[in-house]
């Protein structure tokens, strides 16, 4: 259950203060496949980025399973983020001079998993986002855009975490690939019980979540219809 | 992979700057451990100069020195004053005669210039026949012949064959004046110390030349003396003396009590200084002149000093570059990758495990300077420590150095840390007033060895810590933003 309660983060820029993310409230129980859309600058990133303990509100709480992560010492957050949050960065984020593999191995090694494990894990997760054998040992920054966005959707479900937080997780990918992502989102939330919040431009991704918000204007709103 | 690997294959992202860095790391490193060996070189070398003198003290009258210059001799009380005196753990005395052959008496009663060495009254006569030719030197100094002054119408013209007089010293012990022992290379040392003794040692040319062995017999003025022993002291002069019982000497040139030199035996070299203070406190400053060891030794140790100061310094220096070089490019290495350690933080990475990756990279840069500057340092400290000695002796001549290298670098070990050295050390010969210090060796003994990684640990630490604790004030969200 991830409860979102009258957040607002500002960021002073000069003289005067933008607040792309003023008061939103929603929730939603455990295993949802929600969608977050909105213009480009309309602060779906920031508000991902605060759900994802990368930031710390300006005001209001974020609950996940009741537990208070805008009230968690710097420890907890640590623990927070490397166990219950799969972070899909929308600029992917890979670290450039490890391999695919040590990339998606890492999450892991942070939580103390075997290197056996790790790397049996890692060769599973990314023959699940269907990339090729023979680019896995290869180096993050001589990959494609799409290969580094699929690594990168590899490296948040290492850990296996409750919460997946995806920004654009299909935007570099073509139709096919991005219909496979999709469709491994989808699986994890009935099978494991997951809760994925996807922000995305995707029409087709968008039509196959559960929930679908609007943020503008610093304003979140459900979509109800369609 | 884990977070060494990691750090390695950080060290080497960026090849070009890694490679400069470690270049310019491996010159500071180098010239912090040639300083550090020249130190240690410098170190052992006063610590060989002062064991050179050893703990001892000489005390003479003021003025005088052995049996020779003027002033008032010093007495058996001055002996117990000594004795007393802190630090002190024994005193023994000297008393120095010189004395003439009975064949030529008639000869020796110098006139003239009386301030030369050889030219004052003998305190007694002896059978013995000096082993020593006057020659040139000995005529000279004792005017034999009628050169000098223009006033000179008479006492030197009809002089006879001068003949060097013969030293003779009492002692209370096996030491000579000087505390070294004397080396007997025949019979036994004297063990008869009363007034009536008549125990005698004699140096080995003085016993060839009057064909005398142990037991033989001689006469110093009225009194019989048998040979217990026969020396060798090294030189034809030293060897041209002998040595009697001090209480015998005393008496045989009525001068009881009378002593000449007191050699003191100070408890540890440390308290030599302090010692010689008191002791001349004790006995009136006036009175007496104490001295320890060779008027050169002061300077030489002085200069040496100054080297080892110097060279400590520039270690000190050194260390603090190669420091610095390591503090600073790690700043630029966290700020450069700001984003990415946002990213291991948004990922699930504590703020320890980044540290400890860059406190890693840190030290990789810095084991490989070493493992550069320790080379460095085996093929340049033998000049460094030629160069800083010889520039503060005042000295002009180059070092002339023996193709002994002094420093091998042997073995790396894992750490980088410094390098072992193989025996061996290199020589600088100077000349003129540094005689004395002659050759300093660089060699590594293990306390350079232990202030070596000491050191290079500490670059390490200050290198890489505050670079890593920087780290720790990046956050996550730097991984949407950062350059
Ligand atoms: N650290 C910051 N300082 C100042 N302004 C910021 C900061 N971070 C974000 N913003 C501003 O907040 C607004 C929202 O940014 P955000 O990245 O959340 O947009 P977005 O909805 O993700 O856009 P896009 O779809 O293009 O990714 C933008 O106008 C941006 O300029
Ligand atoms: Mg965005």
């Amino acid at each position: 259950m991830l409860e979102v309660k009258d957040v607002v983060k500002s960021f002073k820029t000069g003289d005067h203060t933008i607040k792309p993310v003023n008061g939103v409230s929603f929730s939603v129980e455990q295993g949802t496949f929600a969608a977050i859309l909105g213009k480009s600058g309309s602060g779906k990133s920031t508000l991902l980025s605060l759900l994802g303990a990368l930031d710390k509100a300006t005001s209001g709480d974020v609950l996940v399973d009741g537990v208070n992560i805008s009230q968690l010492p710097d420890s907890k957050l640590t623990a927070y983020r490397r166990d219950d949050i799969g972070f899909v960065f929308q600029q992917y984020n890979l670290i450039p001079n490890l391999s695919a593999k040590e990339n998606v191995m890492l999450p892991m090694e942070f939580a103390g998993v075997s290197r056996a494990e790790r790397s049996a894990r890692a060769v599973e997760l990314l023959s699940q986002v269907e990339l090729a054998e023979e680019t896995h040992d290869r180096k993050a920054n001589k990959l494609s855009g799409g290969q580094q966005q699929r690594v990168s959707i590899a490296r948040a479900l290492a850990n296996r975490p409750k919460l997946i937080l995806a920004d654009e997780p299909t935007g570099n990918l073509d139709d096919e690939t991005g219909e496979l992502i999709i469709e491994l989102l989808r699986s994890l939330c009935q099978e494991k019980n997951t809760t994925i919040l996807v922000v995305t431009h995707d029409q087709a991704l968008a039509r196959k979540t559960n929930r679908r918000f609007r943020l503008a204007r610093g304003k979140i709103t459900e979509i109800t219809q369609g | 992979m884990s977070v060494l690997a990691r750090s390695v294959g950080n060290a080497f992202r960026n090849k070009v700057r890694s490679g400069a860095v470690v270049i310019i790391l491996a010159v500071a490193i180098g010239l912090a451990l040639s300083m550090l060996v020249a130190n240690q070189a410098v170190a052992d070398k006063i610590t060989s100069l002062k064991a050179s003198v050893g703990n001892n003290l000489t005390v003479n009258p003021a003025g005088s020195r052995g049996g020779q210059g003027g002033g008032e001799p010093l007495t058996a009380a001055d002996l117990s004053t000594a004795s007393t005196v802190a630090h002190v753990s024994s005193v023994t005395g000297t008393l120095s005669l010189r004395l003439s052959s009975n064949a030529s008496t008639t000869a020796t009663a110098p006139g003239g210039q009386g301030g030369g060495p050889a030219g004052r009254a003998a305190s007694g006569t002896t059978s013995l026949v000096s082993a020593i030719d006057p020659g040139t030197l000995g005529n000279r100094a004792n005017g034999s012949t009628s050169s000098s002054g223009g006033t000179g119408a008479g006492s030197t013209a009809v002089r006879p064959a001068f003949s060097i007089p013969i030293e003779a010293t009492g002692i209370a012990g096996a030491v000579n004046a000087a505390g070294v022992p004397i080396n007997i290379t025949d019979g036994t040392a004297l063990n008869d110390f009363a007034g009536t003794s008549a125990q005698a040692l004699v140096g080995s040319t003085l016993a060839t030349k009057n064909s005398l062995k142990v037991g033989s017999m001689f006469t110093v003025d009225d009194r019989t003396m048998t040979i217990s022993g026969i020396f060798d002291a090294g030189t034809a002069f030293d060897n041209n003396a002998i040595y009697l019982p001090l209480t015998a000497a005393q008496t045989l040139a009525s001068r009881p009590g009378e002593i000449s030199t007191m050699t003191v035996l100070v408890d540890s070299i440390d308290n030599v200084d302090a010692a010689k203070t008191a002791l001349a406190s004790a006995l009136g400053s006036t009175r007496v002149d104490v001295t320890a060891g060779s008027a050169n030794l002061g300077s030489a140790i002085s200069s040496l000093s100054s080297v080892q100061s110097i060279s400590l310094i520039g270690f000190i220096a050194a260390l603090g570059t190669a420091g610095l070089i390591v503090l600073l490019i790690m700043i630029m290495v966290v700020r450069e990758r700001r984003r990415e350690i946002g990213v291991l933080k948004a990922i699930g990475a504590s703020n320890r495990s980044i540290g400890v990756q860059f406190v890693f990279e840190a030290l990789v840069l810095v084991v490989m300077g070493s493992v550069v500057g320790a080379v460095i340092a085996a093929f340049s400290s033998n000049s460094i420590v030629g160069a800083l000695v010889s520039s503060n002796t005042g000295t002009t001549t180059a070092a002339a150095r023996s193709g002994r290298q002094a420093l091998r670098a042997a073995g790396q070990t894992a750490g980088g840390f410094g390098a072992a050295a193989g025996p061996g050390g290199g020589r600088g010969a100077f000349a003129g007033a540094s005689r004395l210090i002659g050759t300093v060796s660089t060699s590594l003994g293990w306390q350079t060895l232990v202030l070596g990684v000491l050191g290079i640990l500490l670059i390490a630490a200050l290198g890489a810590l505050i670079p890593a604790l920087l780290t720790a004030k990046v956050r996550p969200i730097e991984v949407l933003r950062g350059e």
